[in-house]
């Protein structure tokens, strides 16, 4: 996968960088628009991340120019700004999601694939991984062929999972995940646990595998 | 009372009696002065008795002299003053008795003396004096008159620039865009007033622009460094040779960089709601974005071992969903935060009114600062501003939100009664 970060804070677009590029995935950078447009006009990216607020415009320009050339790019935007207008003006021209900052990063992983899958369904709607079979249309999840039956939570979460697999996700990020960044429910996280354990039992049965490593004190990995 | 009513008193009880005492002056001048003509004519009538007298060497008969009535009479006495007096006057045309002046002299005749009295009618002179305080009556009141009207009508057509500007300052709204418009008046008070007031309002309305912006551009700019925090500890926590201890204390990063963001959130809304910019009014039925959002509350809820009970009826309301639900989210959210494990929530949505009420502490909170901003009771750990915005939504649409702490449960309720009015 291809995928072009356009952020102008560069501690930012690093991290996205180094979370991003694992194998078989290149990321490329532009650190504004002139920069971003350039790279658009030569090359083609599967995906492109892109913060709206850049110091030499903002970033519906790129949507315009998308639009404009008849390109077909994935657009996920990054904002500062958590506003109804932006977010609808944004999916008007183009954008396929909206995220607004501050962001776990295994949440807009988790976003960039769910609407590159989307963008990429065509004829093939399935989504593979070691013996976890997920039918993305039909909602329907097979382990080795054989039904796994998940609640609408769990199959949330094994989705977001797989799209950060080998990847420590902290019980923070999983909880905004699954309930919305308003829910405001600092005392603690225990009531994840639940879902993580029965999303694990669900799998060991199916599989015989662990696919869940617990990392004490944070979260988990899906491995 | 209003200041024309004021000025309308002074001035009526002013020209009251200015009128009145002019007119009692003015009476009495006119009586002195006719009182001075008469006695002049009687002095008249005299002097032509006694050039008679010395003329004819006899007394006139009464008949010779007009009108008036001479009467003599013989006296012993030498010496007379001439005296004027008030006397009846019979009338021998009309037969009847009118006020009259009097006067008696001396007069003599053939070496005797007579005193002679001639009694002339007053009757004209009064009519005349009647005649013309009738006048000024007539005067006094249309002048009365139209001294109320004009103060009536006139001078509520003068104020009205005042009154102009009064109501525009009384619906001025700092949060409004609408300025004060300049009202035409050829008053220079009033022109000065206006120029001052719409003054003012653009200051105060800059101003107000400049800390909402400022707040709005400060939460923004807040929101990348907080992004930077987040996405580093997400690259943090992947280094697997952390220990526990040390991912714990990342966990308390994430946390308070969790509730920044959350503050930074809440501040924007609130911003937002100030300004009325979420517009989206559309039909809601919150009997239904109650289920979700009990839904979505449900692992919380079982996790404390809570008991939640409703009773809901279908309701509908106009508002803007994202506010609605905001309002919705809070109050489970305090409802769940500040319960106690194995307590209850009660949720009533009937006619008008939405109550949650929960067990909590034992102690209600204080009634009139939890609605303030950043007020937080002393085991809270949210924001402070849940309560806060929800008294804004609430305001937003005219409806009314009361705590109220009755057997053990902390009661928040909505009256839906205002801007959320029921669409049936």
């Amino acid at each position: 996968m291809k995928l072009l970060i356009v952020e102008d804070e560069q501690t930012l677009r690093d991290t996205i960088e180094k979370y991003f590029t694992e194998e078989g995935s290149i990321c490329e950078v532009a650190e504004n628009l002139k920069t971003a447009l350039k790279k658009i006009a030569v090359y083609e990216y599967d995906c492109i991340l892109l913060d709206i607020g850049l110091p030499d415009g903002d970033g519906f320009a790129i949507l315009e120019y998308l639009r404009s050339s008849g390109k077909n790019e994935c657009v996920l935007i990054i904002s500062a700004r958590n506003s109804l207008d932006d977010k609808i003006k944004g999916l008007n021209i183009g954008a396929d999601d909206y995220i607004t900052k501050p962001f776990h990063l295994a949440e807009l992983k988790a976003r960039l694939m769910a609407i590159v899958r989307r963008k990429t369904f065509g004829s093939n709607s399935l989504l593979t991984y070691n013996e976890i079979s997920i039918d993305l249309l039909g909602r329907n999840v097979n382990v080795n062929d054989k039904l796994m039956v998940l609640t609408k939570k769990e199959y949330d979460m094994l989705l977001y999972f797989i799209a950060n697999k080998g990847k420590v996700i902290s019980k923070n990020a999983i909880a905004e995940h699954l309930w919305g960044d308003e829910m405001d429910m600092l005392d603690s996280f225990d009531f994840i646990y639940t879902h993580i354990k029965n999303l694990r039992k669900k799998l060991m049965e199916l599989s015989g595998k662990d696919f869940f490593a617990t990392i004490y004190g944070i979260g988990y990995k899906f491995v | 009372m209003k200041l024309a009513s004021h000025y309308n008193k002074v001035s009526v009880i002013i020209s009251v009696s200015v009128l009145l005492i002019s007119g009692l002056i003015y009476y009495l001048i006119i009586n002195h002065i006719a009182r001075q003509q008469l006695d002049n004519d009687l002095t008249e009538e005299v002097e032509e008795v006694v050039d008679y007298v010395n003329l004819n060497h006899r007394l006139p008969k009464p008949v010779e002299f007009d009108e008036d009535l001479t009467s003599f009479k013989k006296t012993r006495l030498q010496q007379y003053d001439t005296r004027f007096f008030d006397a009846p006057y019979a009338n021998p045309k009309e037969k009847k008795t009118e006020a009259g002046r009097a006067v008696s002299a001396m007069v003599k005749a053939n070496g005797e003396n007579y005193i002679v009295t001639i009694v002339e009618s007053r009757e004209e002179t009064e009519y005349l004096i009647q005649i013309i305080s009738a006048i000024t009556l007539v005067l006094t009141a249309v002048l009365l008159g139209i001294l109320i009207i004009t103060n009536r009508f006139v001078l509520k057509g003068l104020w009205r620039p005042f009154y102009r500007i009064l109501d525009q300052v009384k619906w001025f709204n700092v949060a409004d865009t609408n300025k004060i418009a300049l009202v035409e008046t050829n008053v220079d008070e009033f022109k000065d007033l206006g120029d001052a007031v719409a003054k003012m309002s653009t200051r105060v309305t800059t101003d107000y622009q400049g800390l909402k912006a400022f707040t709005e551009n400060a939460s923004h700019e807040m929101m990348t460094p907080l992004a930077v925090i987040t996405s580093k500890l997400d690259m943090l926590i992947q280094d697997e040779t952390l220990k526990p201890d040390q991912l714990g204390q990342i966990t308390d990063i994430y946390s308070a960089a969790g509730r920044l963001s959350r503050l930074n959130q809440s501040l924007l809304l609130l911003v937002k709601i100030d300004n009325n910019l979420l517009q989206d009014t559309e039909k809601l039925n919150i009997k239904n974005i109650i289920l979700d959002k009990a839904q979505q509350f449900h692992e919380m809820i079982v996790n404390k071992n809570i008991q939640l009970g409703m009773e809901l009826a279908d309701i509908e309301i106009n508002g803007s969903r994202y506010l609605i639900e905001v309002l919705i989210n809070n109050l489970f959210s305090n409802a769940v935060r500040h319960n106690k494990n194995s307590g209850n929530i009660k949720i009533e949505l009937s006619g008008n009114q939405l109550q949650f009420k929960n067990t909590g502490t034992p102690d209600p909170l204080q009634q009139d600062a939890i609605f303030e901003r950043f007020y937080k009771g002393p085991a809270s750990d949210g924001t402070g501003l849940g309560l806060a915005i929800m008294k804004n939504i609430c305001a937003l649409y005219h409806c009314d939100i009361k705590y109220t702490f009755n057997q053990g449960l902390h009661c928040f309720c909505i009256d839906f009664k205002g801007g959320l009015e029921a669409c049936s």
